[in-house]
């Protein structure tokens, strides 16, 4: 065994290949050069070279019938992809490695590689990564697993969040939400609500954020718990144009419990001392017209 | 026998034996003559008794039982100066067989039972005085005669003591409500961790439920591995195979030095 990778790796490709005098290709043997070659190559820091390795090393997994090395070497592959950032690869290898492990009945892993890949994805292209979060959760919710689902969620929200997208992030916090239904996370489903309707309330909609509550106060669990008392004193404010009291309701615990980039939305709230304003100007007609 | 018996018996030979009471008929006889002398007799043993539960009241420990002896001698005591009015009344009406002095002395008698009634601690004032030491003892019989010139500026004054009083009191609670608030603050905090490690615990459990089964299983695998592993190595190295092989050892190593002799 030659120690040179490349070596390895042509002698590799040589074997798969079929000749005439090779009528079927030596896959064990191949894989475990690609295996090697793509050590060797790592090793040497030549990541472009071990990444091509290990992609052929993973497709020698699969015609070995062996899904989980297959997407392991897929997943390292994604890695180094990542590292020399060709986020197209990226994307591609880390899918790849999910099917596999969904192949192998593994949806934990699965999901992983996919959450992975979203990461990577987050600062540069925030869409895929938004889809790649959304695949990530189908994948778990599918196998019953919904609480695995709740950080998605979150991240996935908080991405929405940054492209400043607030009724998707809402509606994230919402499925969030279900998520924690299923599965009796009570504390869980309400910080969700709580920041659902901060989200509407940073996104100067008043009207849809007192329709989340509004729906949201159904639920039992919410109903009688301390986010809804949070959530309806900041609703009561804003309605009241009150903002010291907005202020206070932002810095108080309930909301300080919730995610990073949710707090930091609370802080802000009162955006735009416009709105709060025209609530109150609008409120004062509404006295003048019932007189 | 009981002690309610042994109070009839007494009763009735008290009674068999009046006749023998001096003091009783005295004042059975005392109190035949008028209707003033009867009503003094009868107040005057009501002042008694009310003495007498005065007395009781002052030394109960209990307060509510103190309270009610109180309040039941303070309700004798305006029925008897009732009764010392209608006294006054009869004391003046000309009777027959009454000289004019002694009508004079029973005015005086009943003026003298008037204060004598008066007199009577009911447990109002000395409460007054003992538990607000500031204020003015209110009187005894409760008068509301708060007029006009009383309601100026120096009516409601609070004294320098009772105005620090309350300042302090003020002051005080305000430490006790931001001792409070902090307190809550705290448990607000803890209370929103607790309920996250318990969410992130629920969430391990299914997960640890399947590594007890995998590893269960890996366990299991192991030790069959072993047990077979055991049996070949016997197998491989049992003492017999053993010997053999060193038997054939001396076996060859003799031919060699034999071939070896033969040589050389």
């Amino acid at each position: 065994m030659s120690s040179d990778p490349e070596k390895m790796m042509s002698k590799a490709d040589k074997m798969t290949k079929l000749t005439l005098t090779r009528w079927s290709a030596d896959w064990r043997g191949a894989t475990e050069l690609y295996e090697q070659a793509a050590n060797g190559f790592r090793a040497s820091s030549k990541y472009e070279r071990a990444k091509v390795a290990l992609e052929k090393a993973s497709q020698g997994q699969v015609m070995q019938s062996s899904p989980w090395d297959a997407a392991k070497h897929m997943e390292s592959a994604a890695a180094l992809a990542q590292k020399l950032s060709i986020w197209d690869e990226v994307a591609d290898f880390y899918r790849k490695a999910s099917e596999l492990y969904v192949e192998c009945g593994r949806a934990q892993p699965a999901s992983d590689a996919l959450g992975k890949a979203a990461r990577a994805l987050e600062e540069v292209k925030p869409e895929d990564a938004i889809q790649l979060y959304t695949d990530a959760c189908e994948i778990l919710e599918e196998d019953g697993r919904d609480q695995m689902a709740f950080d998605l969620y979150r991240a996935c929200a908080s991405v929405y969040i940054k492209l400043e997208k607030f009724t998707d992030a809402a509606t994230f916090f919402l499925r969030l939400g279900v998520a924690a239904d299923k599965c009796d996370a009570t504390n869980s489903q309400c910080k969700a609500y709580l920041s659902a309707i901060i989200v509407y309330l940073y996104g100067h909609d008043l009207k849809q954020a007192e329709k989340c509550y509004n729906d949201c106060s159904q639920i039992d669990a919410f109903l009688k718990s301390d986010q809804n008392r949070t959530a309806s004193r900041l609703l009561t404010a804003y309605n009241e144009g009150d903002i010291e009291e907005i202020k206070k309701v932002a810095c108080s615990s309930t909301v300080s419990n919730l995610d990073h980039a949710i707090i930091k939305l609370a802080r802000k709230l009162p955006t735009g001392d416009v709105t709060a304003v025209q609530m109150n100007a609008g409120d004062d007609l509404d006295e003048d017209d019932l007189t | 026998m009981t002690v309610i018996n042994i109070i009839f018996r007494v009763e009735e030979i008290c009674k068999k034996y009046d006749k023998y009471d001096v003091d009783k008929q005295r004042e059975l006889g005392a109190s035949g003559d008028d209707a003033f002398s009867r009503l003094f007799n009868s107040i005057d043993t009501d002042i008694e008794s009310v003495v007498h539960k005065a007395e009781l009241a002052s030394t109960e420990t209990n307060r509510a039982a103190a309270v009610a002896l109180n309040a039941e001698v303070r309700r004798t005591k305006a029925r008897l100066a009732e009764d010392v009015v209608k006294l006054q009344k009869l004391a003046v009406k000309k009777v027959k067989g009454l000289t004019k002095e002694e009508r004079e002395s029973r005015c005086d008698l009943v003026i003298a039972l008037a204060d004598r009634i008066q007199v009577i601690p009911d447990g109002h004032e000395r409460q007054a005085n003992s538990e607000w030491g500031g204020a003015s003892a209110p009187n005894k019989n409760i008068k509301f005669d708060i007029s006009e010139e009383d309601m100026d500026d120096g009516f409601f004054q609070q004294t320098e003591e009772s105005s620090q009083f309350r300042q302090e009191y003020e002051m005080r609670r305000k430490k006790q409500d931001e001792g409070l608030d902090v307190i809550s603050e705290g448990l607000d905090a803890l209370k929103n961790l607790a309920r996250d490690m318990n969410e992130e615990l629920d969430k391990q459990v299914p997960l640890m439920d399947e590594m007890e089964t995998k590893v269960d299983g890996a366990t299991s695998d192991l030790k069959n591995t072993n047990v077979r592993l055991k049996q070949q190595l016997v197998k491989m190295r049992s003492s017999r195979n053993f010997c053999i092989d060193i038997i054939l050892l001396c076996v060859v190593l003799g031919i060699i030095s034999y071939i070896y002799n033969a040589l050389n």
